[in-house]
């Protein structure tokens, strides 16, 4: 089969932004991962139970999340979707889906106005973002870019920026990770729904 | 200057601990900085800033109206707060309207400004704030030091006590462990409190928007649980567009922190979905509190204006010399260092800012650091210059400037009666306190050079050095040579007389000169500068000369660029300034480009020479690179020593006001000169001659400093 050059150039661009979200999330502490598929995704997942031992685990109930049918592998950690005000807390894990990653910072956009979306990104020790390959873009003006007249309409009433897990200098100057957010972000770039390999 | 300050001062350079943190963030900070701005162009960035927000300042009142109106439609509820107490009695009069026990605060320096937490505790509200290093301020009953990071000033052990009597524990001193400590009992009171204060940094007035910007994860919460939400944010914080946020969002956390983005940014527009405790789905509540307090009147003020620009990244404090000496709670109010002595100015009361404007030296680097592009120093002589017409000056400086300095032939007459009096008093080492910035000071016991036997002027008079009259073929040069070149060091004088001359220039010192006027500038008397301005235009303009060249940068500084922007109005002397002007030229520029145009023979050096840039020459007239280049032909090796661009203390009348803190500023001048192993450190400035001569007298004068001019009259075949 021919290959297209268009195509060829397209993927080429979306691999090196991949290199350059992971380097740039990976120099403030997040771990990336790279799925080409929802159960490989899915697998991660449970990996990271097991890792942290976890007893309970959030989850919005957006469409990448839900494909990834958590409910049905994760026997040892029951997932919560519902009231999370009182579940959340008292989580291990939080799993939520990012709307855009941003190659140049390492950083997720996740429009984050349903309560849900940011009681799992900021009270359990652990976040758990998964994000659609092709939502990836190269730069924090591209990003904003897509909000300020651009496709996505109006604003939502809360936009999130994350970058790295939750961090303070505040005594001495010495680096800790983890405050009052996550101390580990996690990060699964999910292959593109439709492409060849799903 | 008031006792307290000095008392301050003192106190915070016997504390080792606020030394030793202050001194590792300032040594760390230009470089984690600079890596941070790595591919990306730092000076388009801060111009886009510089304009973003000045299209702010112009259109305030219309980007707070439709600021208020897009918010309004997406649900917020907005109140405009002319004064601190406005402010509070909103916030205050809210929690109580809606029976609010427990506040949780994300850092707002919006509402130190108002003292909200003690309007709020007074109401009988628990009041949290949630920022590590706020929290810590709070519980130790401080303000902040600084404003990107409040506690600074404290260390690990400190924290450990505040924590132990907080939590009636024995916490060790151990930072992840109170990090974790931090965690446990602020997530208890996000859990339970019914309303969260935040600030912003951002405010946008096309959507509505105000962006926080954030690392710990407590503004996420604090706009997450409690179902009521007020924002404080600063009426300067208006941008025009969303797209006009993406230069702020790019160039603050790097220059505050050095982090290319801080861990979360959040946009809010009108308010997000709320659930109570028990898990209901409730309406939030957002209100959006926009304070004025000072900031429409700095918006009026033609010269202030620019500190609007400001986008409180804080990394002025950070690079300051001063500031690294004695942090925020001597430097600053509730905003500290350089643009919180100004910001204290308008939003606390000049009178407030009276004390700290002193500590600014004036080397200006934190202008070029500034991503704002707000010229901080500038504003802060600015702010003398008010400060003086509003409560005068102290007698002193109100002889010299208002009868001494006006007068040239008062002010010439007094130095040389010094010059005769000193003598008998003072073996070797003498004063020069009769000096326009040293009249007023008080000297104490520092150790200075006496004032010459024979002033330049007097040289050139009483038989002109050098070549006579006929022998110029390239052109005629006038020196402006600067008080303490014409009175302390007129060896200076003759050197440049030397080099020049060697080029082929004819050398002439036009009488009628006195002083630049600069010291009155910085003492607060502009006029005086100006009257003088007049003088020296007159007197350098009497015979027609090719070329003005001085050996002081700040004298340089003045002809060239002061006098041009504050005759402009003089229709007589505003043209013959801009005319001066175009001719002045600092000595190094000026040989190192006639040198590379026609060749300077010089006798090569086997030395090893470091340069000190001085703050003048290097940051107001962009020179640093001709004096090294001068110094490599002059066959010398140069060796660069560490921060060569960092300030030596001397400041003008600095060093005889500060005494204290000019000679830190100093000590660490000297430890990089020292360890750059070089023979000689080259200046270009009397000044920083003056100043790091009188630091090295103390090593037995190793190495040895001198002018350039020097060097180079040393070398000429």
């Amino acid at each position: 089969m021919a290959v297209d050059p268009v195509e060829a150039a397209k993927e080429k661009k979306a691999g090196d932004l991949f290199e350059e979200f992971r380097r740039s999330a990976e120099a403030i502490s997040a771990r990336v991962y790279r799925a080409g598929n929802y159960s490989e995704a899915a697998g991660i997942i449970v990996g990271l139970i097991r890792e942290h031992s976890a007893k309970k685990v959030v989850a919005t109930s957006t469409p990448l999340v839900e494909s990834l049918y958590l409910d049905d592998i994760t026997r040892e950690a029951p997932v919560c979707r519902d009231n999370l005000r009182l579940h959340a807390a008292g989580a291990d894990i939080g799993v939520s889906e990012a709307d855009f990653a941003i190659a140049e910072t390492g950083t997720l956009v996740c429009e984050a106005t349903d309560i849900n979306a940011r009681l799992v990104s900021t009270l359990p020790p652990v976040h758990v973002a998964l994000v659609y390959e092709d939502r990836l873009v190269a730069s924090l003006e591209e990003a904003i870019g897509l909000y300020a007249g651009g496709d996505r309409g109006h604003l939502p009433g809360y936009l999130s920026f994350i970058s790295g897990p939750s961090r303070t200098a505040d005594i001495e100057r010495i680096l800790t990770i983890g405050v009052h957010g996550p101390s580990e972000l996690h990060i699964i770039f999910v292959g593109k729904p439709g492409g060849g390999d799903r | 200057m008031s006792r307290e300050i000095k008392h301050d001062i003192k106190e915070a350079l016997s504390n080792e601990n606020l030394r030793g943190a202050l001194g590792r963030f300032g040594d760390a900070y230009p470089a984690s900085r600079e890596a941070a701005y790595a591919n990306k162009d730092f000076s388009a960035l801060r111009e886009k800033i510089r304009s973003i927000k000045k299209y702010a300042a112009d259109n305030m009142e219309d980007l707070a109206r439709s600021f208020s109106e897009k918010a309004a439609r997406r649900g917020a509820i907005v109140y405009r707060a002319e004064t601190a107490a406005q402010a509070r009695e909103y916030i205050v009069s809210l929690a109580l309207e809606r029976g609010v026990k427990t506040v949780v605060k994300s850092k707002s320096m919006a509402s130190e400004e108002i003292h909200l937490n003690s309007a709020l505790a007074a109401a009988g509200l628990d009041v949290a704030e949630t920022d590590l290093g706020e929290w810590i301020i709070q519980l130790s009953g401080q303000r902040p030091s600084h404003m990107v990071m409040p506690a600074i000033h404290m260390t690990r052990g400190e924290v450990a006590g505040v924590f132990s009597k907080e939590t009636r524990e024995d916490v060790p001193s151990d930072i992840p462990y109170m990090v974790k400590l931090a965690r446990e009992r602020l997530r208890r009171k996000f859990l339970s409190a019914e309303m969260g204060i935040s600030g912003a940094n951002i405010a946008v007035a096309e959507t509505g928007t105000v962006v926080m910007v954030t690392n710990e994860g407590n503004g996420r919460l604090t706009t997450t649980l409690p179902p009521l939400h007020v924002v404080l944010v600063g009426l300067e914080k208006l941008v025009a567009g969303l797209l006009d946020t993406v230069p702020i969002l790019e160039a603050l956390p790097r220059s505050a922190t050095g982090q290319k983005i801080t861990s979360y940014v959040t946009m809010l527009t009108g308010p997000a979905e709320a659930v109570d405790a028990e898990g209901n789905r409730v309406k939030k509540e957002m209100h959006i509190v926009i304070l004025d307090n000072g900031r429409t009147n700095m918006r009026d003020d033609p010269v202030f204006k620019e500190a609007l620009q400001c986008v409180r990244c804080a990394s002025c404090l950070n690079v300051c010399p001063v500031f690294q000496l004695v942090g925020g709670h001597v430097f600053g109010h509730t905003y500290t260092g350089g643009i919180g002595t100004i910001l204290t100015a308008f939003f606390e009361g000049l009178e407030k800012s009276a004390a700290i404007q002193s500590l600014c030296i004036g080397c200006e680097r934190c202008k070029e650091f500034c991503p704002g592009k707000i010229d901080i120093p500038r504003l802060i002589s600015e702010l003398r210059v008010r400060q003086a017409r509003e409560k005068g000056l102290p007698l002193s400086q109100r002889v010299l400037l208002k009868t001494v300095l006006p007068s040239r032939k008062m002010f010439h007459g007094l130095l040389r009666a010094a010059s005769r009096v000193q003598k008998p008093l003072l073996s070797g080492e003498g004063a020069i306190r009769h000096l326009p910035f040293i009249l007023s000071g008080d000297g104490g016991d520092l150790k200075l050079p006496p004032i010459a036997p024979t002033p330049l002027r007097d040289l050139f008079r009483d038989g002109r050095p050098g070549r006579d009259e006929s022998s110029g073929i390239k052109g005629l040069v006038g020196i402006f040579a600067g008080c303490m070149v014409d009175f302390v060091y007129p060896g200076i004088g003759l050197s440049m007389v030397k080099v020049l001359e060697k080029m082929g220039y004819r050398v002439i010192f036009p009488q009628g000169q006195t002083c630049c006027g600069y010291p009155a500038r910085q003492m607060g008397a502009p006029e005086v500068m100006g009257f003088i301005a007049r003088q020296n235009l007159k007197a350098m303009g009497e015979k027609p000369v090719d070329y003005i060249i001085t050996p002081c940068p700040t004298c340089t500084h003045a002809l060239k660029n002061i006098y041009p922007e504050m005759l402009r109005q003089d229709k007589n002397y505003g043209p013959q300034a801009e005319a001066m002007s175009a001719r002045v030229h600092d000595f190094a520029e000026f040989v190192c480009r006639e040198a590379k145009e026609s060749g300077l023979l010089l006798k090569p050096l086997k030395q090893k020479i470091t340069y000190h840039d001085s703050c003048h020459l290097k940051r107001s007239l962009g020179i640093d690179a001709e004096p090294r280049e001068l110094i490599k032909m002059a066959g010398a090796e140069l060796v660069e020593m560490k921060d060569s661009d960092l300030c030596c203390g001397f400041g003008g009348s600095y060093f005889m006001k500060h005494p204290e803190l000019s000679d830190q500023i100093l000590g660490r001048k000297l430890e990089n000169i020292i360890a750059s192993g070089a023979g000689t450190v080259a200046v270009e400035c009397p000044g920083c001659l003056l100043q790091i001569r009188r630091g090295l007298s103390f090593t037995g004068n190793k190495p040895g400093v001198k002018h350039l001019a020097e060097i180079l009259a040393g070398q000429v075949e």
